[in-house]
């Protein structure tokens, strides 16, 4: 929002004189009371008539100071100084008119104020009024127009001029629409009205949107010669609701939004009809019309102790300098033990509720660098850590520590053809974002492998040997009802020779996959179970669902993708909700102090028997001093009979009490191995 | 028949040419082998020496094996000598090849950021409270003072879902949470995820946010710069400058933006700063009474204030991110020279 210095500068009063103080030291007060300017620039440079502008950022609960009074009553109130309000000088209308006013709606419209003008002639603008409004980026149309855009930027009044001979009738109601009614705006936009919307009104149809824009055929035209100029209060949330719906944003509803001043109508009504009498000459005929809707409830007294007030911010403030910072920004205290009585201006209406609204005028006037900083006295960590920010941290410890690099994803795609896995959670429906920004954006992600699965394909058209990333982050579904559901998953995509002939390369494939899936479930001392199936998006035979406790957890397999060119990626996902409780830390096992003996045996078995059998069938046997076993080698090819696979697997034997000899662990190896010969298949050493 | 002497001349002539353990061992072969050896043979003929001259030869014998013994023993252990030294040829590596590193992983570095002020925290007695993505109308606006129709609802352009919900616009939502279901004193910071309807070069419809929260009796606005201060001086320098400026967020009152002196240029001026010397880098407030009663918490006895970061803007800082989305291309490039 644009304010012009040299503007500013006619309603403020300072001792030595405004043009003493420089346009960065005004630019920084202005920040420091929470008027921020963001940009300040010269205009016209070098000409007589050179002007500064500031850009300010004026935030939705300072409406009163979206104009050049209200933020010349800041400037002023910070630089000592006062507030010098023009004075409006209205002749008298001696004639009466035919022209009557009723607001239908008394709480939407609480005041409308409007002045008959006639015999106004319309032209330019002189210069000093076309300079002011070009100097904040507007353009001048005509003089009665510019007048009314003037008064808004003067004193933060919305006005509007209708061309009084337009009209039909000279009755103006402020009424709800009804269906089927509508209005060209000023625009040029034909619009459709309905009884949300208020609107004013002549005899027969819609004149103007209340609030946000005229009509174009009451609108003010060069051979415009009578004209009645509009000075309401319209509801903030009406005028909202009214801009919204039809898409519109003025510099009218803009304020009326925020809540416009009361008391600014008549004022701003008689001073831009002076105004135009003396640019467009005219008279005025009859007077002001000043009527009324519903009226507000009086303005709060709220009480303001002092020592409250130095609780609140943590240091001492002189009582007479606080009392005489809120007066010059126009409150009114009433002193009494504790403090005052205050009571806000009838500007500051909705602003200022409630002894928490003065505490702020109070340190942004003062200045929040009057505060000393401190510490708030603490006695350690409020809360100890969530199990599930514990288990998160861990994951992603572990994973990085094995090689891999973290990603986030945006958490929307543009599902249903992108969830290439079948959900973990049930079968609960997709949300769906209503206002997405694309296509792509359009549903909220109900699995993390999608995801992961585009980064590994874009790292792998980038070259790089190999892929090796994970996410995690929450997934989201819902029920019937919309009833929104969320879960924690972790996602990996692998794949690729990590490594070069001299750093001995590594070929990613599903068990290295597997592998960091079971050292991530191990961390918590969880065991994952996969079972083989095939799922949609994965290759047939190289995919699996993982279980915990009987319950699918997670899946993981080879991603397909039809013929690629490039390494194959192999993807997991696991619910981390999964890996919960937490049990840490856990006991360890003391090892045995007598050293133990290890044995090899290798089985040549039919290539359908899953590994998974044969190690239920060794665990089975409870062999006496097997303290564990596990898998040395695959082996098919030369020696091995086709449709068959050789399987090593070594055992480790240990006693806690004493060394064990080697013909006692042969005698239970033989017996074993015999067993498993027996059920598995054929096989020598 | 050789003397003993022209033996121990034939000995010597060729020990002296023996270079390797292959003719070591035929040397020794000859000389001391149980068949054919010299030595054996020599004792094989003592029926031939006369009787009383056979004590002399058993000991001219015993004297030459003693000395071929002393010399093969020699030339062994020259031998060995230049075994060892040649194997220690063969052995030698060169060191300036490269180490074998073992892969590091990395963390994003939004989770970097993330860790390391939820570490910050914890030193300043906060815990770390998380909640829902997909929220409720009421945890995201209306209990945090911005009822429907709010022209406050224009700063925070909203994703929504069906159901009347909508994606979190920021974390302040897990405040109210924990306000709802727990008594001050209260100490947390919230970081998340969150979307606003947003995408262009500097902004993304994802980011994330710390949110924190102090709530309990006798917090004052001094404590606000307080933590602010030691908190962005632990995450930037000891050096750095705290300002707070006067703002309006509709959750807290008074309302605070807070810059720091730019970290490129120490407060110098430069051209991220826009010559200002400061950077804005949160917002922050004392909660506004109304947020409290609506978390049933009365005002009157309870003060508190509340503050919030983007995330994602200070990964962009620590690690000269020059553009939001880089974040989120996932590029392994970038993400693996994050340090863990």
């Amino acid at each position: 929002m644009q304010f012009s210095r040299e503007w500013l500068a006619e309603y403020v009063e300072v001792d030595g004189g405004i043009a003493e103080v420089a346009s960065e030291d005004l630019a920084r007060k202005l920040t420091d009371l929470g008027l921020a300017v963001e940009l300040i620039e010269t205009v016209r440079p070098g000409a007589v008539d050179e002007d500064t502008v500031f850009d300010l950022d004026i935030t939705t609960n300072r409406p009163d100071c979206m104009n050049h009074i209200g933020l010349a009553r800041e400037a002023a109130a910070a630089l000592g100084g006062t507030l010098r309000r023009p004075t409006v000088d209205l002749p008298a209308g001696k004639e009466s008119t035919e022209v009557t006013i009723t607001i239908e709606e008394g709480a939407l419209c609480r005041r409308f104020v409007a002045v008959v003008l006639e015999d106004v002639t319309i032209g330019e603008s002189p210069d000093w009024l076309r300079r002011r409004l070009e100097a904040i980026g507007h353009r001048p149309i005509n003089n009665i127009v510019d007048v009314t855009n003037y008064v808004l930027w003067e004193s933060g009044q919305p006005l509007h001029a209708y061309d009084l001979s337009t009209l039909a009738g000279e009755h103006i109601v402020v009424r709800r629409a009804t269906d089927g009614e509508t209005l060209k705006t000023l625009d040029g936009e034909e619009r459709k009205l309905d009884p949300d919307m208020l609107i004013i009104a002549d005899d027969e149809r819609p004149i103007g949107l209340a609030g946000v824009m005229g009509g174009e055929a009451t609108e003010v035209e060069p051979t415009t010669r009578r004209i009645l100029l509009e000075g309401a209060w319209f509801d903030p949330k009406s005028v909202r609701k009214t801009a919204r719906k039809l898409g519109m944003h003025t510099d009218a509803s803009h304020r009326f939004e925020r809540g416009t001043d009361l008391e600014g109508g008549r004022w701003g009504v008689e001073r831009a009809a002076a105004l135009m009498l003396e640019v467009a000459g005219g008279r005025r005929v009859a007077a002001t019309f000043d009527v009324r809707g519903e009226s507000f409830p009086s303005l709060p007294s709220i009480p303001l102790s002092h020592s409250r007030l130095e609780a609140f911010a943590g240091t001492r403030f002189d009582r007479a300098e606080v009392a005489a910072r809120l007066e010059a920004i126009g409150f009114t205290l009433k002193p009494n033990d504790a403090g005052w009585r205050v009571t806000p201006p009838e500007w500051r209406r909705f602003d200022v509720l409630e002894v928490a609204d003065l505490y702020e005028e109070v340190l942004r006037t003062l200045g929040f660098d009057r505060v000393p900083a401190a510490l708030p006295p603490s006695a350690g960590p409020d809360a100890p850590e969530s199990p599930v920010h514990a288990l998160r941290r861990l994951v992603r410890r572990e994973l990085a520590a094995a090689g891999y690099a973290e990603v986030i994803n945006y958490a929307f795609y543009g599902a249903p053809e992108e969830s290439l896995v079948l959900p973990l959670e049930g079968d609960g429906r997709l949300i769906e974002v209503q206002n997405p920004l694309s296509d792509r954006y359009r549903w909220m992600r109900r699995n993390l492998v999608a995801g992961v699965v585009s980064n590994g394909d874009f790292n792998r058209r980038r070259n790089l040997g190999a892929v090796q990333l994970f996410e995690i982050g929450h997934v989201f579904w819902c029920d019937e009802e919309f009833e929104p559901s969320e879960a924690e998953h972790l996602a990996i995509v692998l794949g690729g020779l990590l490594g070069t002939p001299w750093e001995r390369p590594l070929d990613f494939d599903l068990f290295d996959l597997k592998g960091i899936l079971e050292s991530v479930a191990d961390l918590v001392g969880v065991e994952l179970t996969a079972r083989a199936v095939d799922l949609q998006g994965l290759v047939p035979g190289v995919s699996a669902q993982l279980y915990r406790d009987g319950r699918v957890v997670g899946f993981l397999g080879e991603l397909d993708e039809g013929a690629t060119e490039g390494f194959p990626l192999f993807i997991a996902e696991l619910d981390l909700g999964a890996l919960l409780p937490l049990e840490r830390p856990r006991p360890v096992q003391i090892p045995f102090r007598h050293p133990g003996i290890a044995v090899d045996l290798t089985l040549t078995h039919p290539i359908e028997t899953p590994y998974s059998d044969i190690a239920d069938a060794i665990d089975s046997q409870q062999v006496e001093d097997l303290v564990g076993f596990g898998l040395e080698a695959r082996y098919q090819g030369k020696g091995v009979p086709s449709g068959s696979v050789n399987t090593t697997i070594h055992f480790r034997y240990n006693a806690e009490d004493r060394s064990l000899t080697q013909d006692e662990v042969n005698e239970r190896q033989t017996v074993l191995a015999d067993f498993l010969r027996d059920r598995f298949g054929s096989g020598g050493h | 028949m050789e003397s003993f002497d022209e033996l121990r001349e034939r000995f010597r002539r060729e020990a002296a040419s023996i270079a390797d353990r292959e003719a070591w061992e035929a040397l020794r072969l000859d000389w001391l082998g149980r068949k054919k050896g010299v030595l054996r043979s020599l004792l094989a003929r003592i029926g031939e020496v006369a009787a009383e001259s056979r004590r002399e030869f058993g000991a001219q014998v015993n004297e030459l094996k003693v000395e071929v013994e002393r010399g093969l023993e020699e030339i062994g252990d020259r031998l060995a000598a230049k075994e060892r030294e040649a194997s220690i040829a063969d052995r030698r590596v060169d060191v300036t090849l490269p180490g074998r590193r073992p892969r590091r992983g990395s963390l994003h570095p939004v989770t970097r950021v993330t860790e390391e002020i939820e570490a910050i925290f914890a030193e300043l007695g906060f815990s770390v409270a998380e909640g829902p993505e997909v929220e409720s109308d009421f945890h995201n606006f209306e209990a945090l003072n911005m009822p429907p129709d709010h022209p406050a609802r224009d700063t925070q352009d909203t994703f929504f879902v069906e159901g009347g919900r909508v994606l979190r616009t920021h974390t302040s939502p897990v405040q109210i949470r924990t306000m709802l279901t727990r008594k001050p004193p209260i100490r947390i910071i919230c970081p998340g995820r969150v979307f606003r309807f947003d995408n262009d070069l500097r902004h993304s419809p994802m980011f994330h946010q710390v949110e924190g929260l102090a709530v309990a009796e006798g917090i004052t606005f001094g404590h606000l710069k307080g933590t602010l201060e030691a908190f962005l001086q632990r995450l930037f320098s000891p050096e750095t400058g705290v300002r707070l400026r006067p703002s309006f967020f509709p959750f807290t009152e008074p309302s605070a933006e807070v810059d720091i002196t730019c970290p490129f240029c120490r407060g110098e001026g430069c051209a991220t700063c826009s010559q200002s010397g400061w950077m804005e880098i949160l917002g922050a407030g004392m909660v506004d009474p109304r947020v409290l009663r609506n978390c049933g918490i009365d005002p009157d006895i309870y003060s508190g204030f509340a503050f919030g970061l983007g995330l994602d803007r200070v990964a962009m800082i620590r690690y000269g991110i020059p553009n939001i989305r880089l974040l989120f291309d996932n590029d392994e490039r970038l993400l693996r020279q994050v340090d863990r």
